[in-house]
């Protein structure tokens, strides 16, 4: 079999001692900010892109999905014990976790999580490594036109899944394309917004503007409505499952990793809608239904496998057609791109070792996860006690640190300063920054496909209409957006993200 | 008479209009070509109308669906300030006083924006970060950056 001499290929990259390491400090990073609420994993990894420069793409790669997975880990811990989510994704886990915790099963619940989110992690990785190479090999015959449907796609949809309001979301993405065409345009060398400002001849630097908007302006939004956080944990025990315990489980992480393995494909997807979605439905199925709210282990197993096998998933558009469907993926495109790999369907052929090799890294840092995460579990909570004004200076110096050595220029941390201005501003009037980021980054490959499918058709639109490939794309995203601006689907969202 | 019945989305339909009139007055020297050649200022050009489109029906809606009400954060001005002009400062004294004291200062400054600050415990934070990223960017990670500058007597390096 193919696939096995991959994995084979995959393993002995992702099991060298140096990307081992690596590994194990993505995991760890993410795991730490995964339990610290007010720092997200899309700050964090932009945050720590900069020291990635000088590493091989194979580890740089590695360590930056360790932390966005290790992120799914943590904030699942402090969400049981304390009941304060510290990632979206696990908002959901608090409801049942905290209840579960209350009653003296902190460690069922801790282990219920631990368990659900291995296995989810290890089917969604076999899952990745079965459908990316078929996906990429179709991807590989994509012509220019066929491309910028599949974008807008990715874009159309990325923005039906989100929260919040569509025209806005609109909004951002078109503004975030905007941003993205400063510099000097590459078909005629022509400078585009560049104020004759040397830096801004190479464009905005994409590491500066999402510091920007994600990692200085959370925090300003975290200053309005600062509070002490007063932690009181008691020693969690008990961390071994009885026979009904997984008994009662087994279903709901089945439930939850197949709905979190297809939501996190989706572009707009990934660990949060995953979870929401599980939650909701095992609320309308599990035969113990009364029990949720109350501490129901069916309520942390399911949403727990559904955001790890989401946030595994979400690789899949990512590694396969170079489409982002988050702002993670999008950091992600941009670090390989730093790197001097192209992302799309060439990634596969190109560079199996990285391709594989970040595959197998993804299940051996989910055992490492459930291996650390259950011992230091203690050492985690402590964590929580580190006051919010002592993280945020910090915070606030690793990012000026982390612009400046982009290009080691100051130019740069202007840049974020100048971004986490608009960023708040934007969050002000509620438009959120996520598709933003992920138009910024699509920006310059959309519009390369669309003057290179316009060349083809010596400037005749119909090509987007008469390729089946493409044509089937874009009808697929209007009947997306028909989807989503159709009351009782509408209303159905809502439900969702308000439950 | 329209009366406007969310506010907050009206400022932000008619931020995205202007955002977009701004990108095509400063690309009015773009070429803008046609759709079979198109030049550099075309995709611009055409976002940007797409932009204000989409800016004037937020306007629109804003005048039609009332806005839900929502206890409104109070704005803390000073931790505004702070937060942002601590970039700023940063950029603007690296070069003269080296990584260290502009670290120290940058810390000092920018914990003074939250409620429950002390300053003992900020003055040993911003020691403490000053060290270690002295000691993790100019030793381990090589930036080209002195840890003191010129403006510092004594220590500063002037080279």
């Amino acid at each position: 079999m193919d696939i096995f001499s991959n994995l084979w290929l995959g393993a002995s990259t992702a099991f060298l001692p140096m990307n081992l390491l690596y590994g194990f400090v993505g995991c760890l990073l993410g795991t730490a900010i995964g339990v610290l609420p007010g720092l997200g994993p899309t700050a964090t990894i932009a945050m720590l892109l900069p020291i990635t420069f000088g590493l091989p793409p194979e580890s740089a790669l590695i360590m930056l999905a360790g932390i966005f997975y290790g992120a799914q880990y943590g904030g699942s811990t402090t969400a049981i014990l304390i009941n304060l989510p510290g990632e979206s994704s696990s908002v959901v886990t608090a409801i049942d976790g905290y209840q579960m915790a209350r009653n003296g099963r902190a460690g069922a619940a801790l282990a219920t999580a631990a368990l659900g989110s291995f296995f989810a992690g290890t089917v969604a990785t076999i899952l990745l490594a079965m459908a990316a190479p078929p996906l990429a090999a179709v991807a590989l015959n994509f012509g220019p036109a066929e491309y910028f449907s599949l974008m807008v796609l990715g874009l159309v949809a990325s923005v039906a899944l989100a929260s919040g309001s569509l025209l806005k979301a609109m909004a951002m993405i078109v503004f975030g394309l905007m941003l993205g065409t400063v510099g000097t345009d590459v078909e005629s060398g022509t400078p585009r917004y560049v104020f004759d400002i040397p830096e801004l001849y190479d464009g905005l630097n994409f590491v500066a503007v999402s510091m920007g908007i994600f990692g200085i302006c959370e925090i300003l939004r975290n200053l309005e409505s600062e509070q002490e956080r007063s932690v009181g944990v008691k020693r969690v025990t008990g961390l071994m499952l009885t026979m009904s315990d997984f008994k009662r489980i087994i279903a709901p992480v089945l439930r939850g990793t197949a709905l979190g393995s297809f939501l996190g494909v989706l572009p707009g997807g990934g660990a949060m809608l995953a979870s929401f979605a599980s939650y909701a439905m095992e609320k309308r199925i599990s035969p113990n239904r009364a029990e949720f709210g109350k501490g129901a282990i069916e309520g942390v197993a399911a949403p727990e496998s559904a955001n790890n096998a989401g946030a595994q998933t979400s690789f899949i558009p990512m590694l396969t057609l170079g489409i982002p469907g988050n702002p993670v993926m999008a950091l992600m495109v941009g670090a390989m791109i730093l790197q001097g790999i192209t992302p799309g369907p060439n990634v596969i052929s190109d560079e199996p070792a990285l391709f594989w090799g970040m595959i197998v890294s993804m299940w051996s840092g989910n055992l490492m996860l459930v291996i650390l995460n259950l011992p230091l579990i203690g050492l985690w909570v402590r964590m929580l006690t580190v006051p919010y004004h002592l993280l945020f200076p910090a915070i606030i110096g690793f990012c000026c640190i982390g612009a400046y050595s982009i290009n080691n220029s100051v130019f740069d941390v202007f840049v974020m300063a100048g971004f986490s201005v608009i960023g708040f501003a934007l969050s002000k009037m509620r438009f959120e920054p996520a598709p933003l980021l992920l138009g910024f980054i699509l920006g310059p490959m959309l519009e390369e496909n669309l003057r290179r499918a316009m060349l083809i058709s010596q400037g005749d639109p119909s090509i987007f209409l008469r390729s089946p490939l493409s044509l089937s794309l874009l009808i697929f995203a209007v009947v997306v957006l028909a989807l989503v601006l159709s009351p009782s689907i509408s209303r159905k969202r809502e439900e969702a993200f308000t439950e | 008479m329209l009366k406007i019945r969310n506010g907050r989305d009206f400022v932000g339909g008619v931020t995205m209009i202007f955002a977009g009139l701004l990108f095509i007055w400063f690309g009015r020297n773009l070429e803008v070509g046609n759709s079979f050649q198109m030049g550099p200022g075309y995709f611009p050009t055409a976002l940007s109308l797409v932009l204000m489109a989409i800016g004037a029906l937020i306007i629109l809606q804003s005048l039609v669906v009332e806005a839900e009400r929502v206890e409104p954060q109070r704005p803390n001005w000073k931790a505004y300030f702070l937060v942002i002009l601590a970039p700023i400062g940063f950029g603007v004294l690296l070069s003269g006083l080296g990584l260290a004291p502009t670290m120290f200062f940058l810390i000092v400054g920018v914990a003074t924006a939250s409620r429950y600050a002390n300053w003992r415990h900020s003055i040993l934070l911003g020691l403490f970060l000053a060290v270690c990223s002295v000691l993790l960017f100019t030793r381990l990670l090589s930036l080209p950056i002195s840890a003191f500058g010129p403006w510092v007597p004594f220590l500063g390096d002037l080279s």
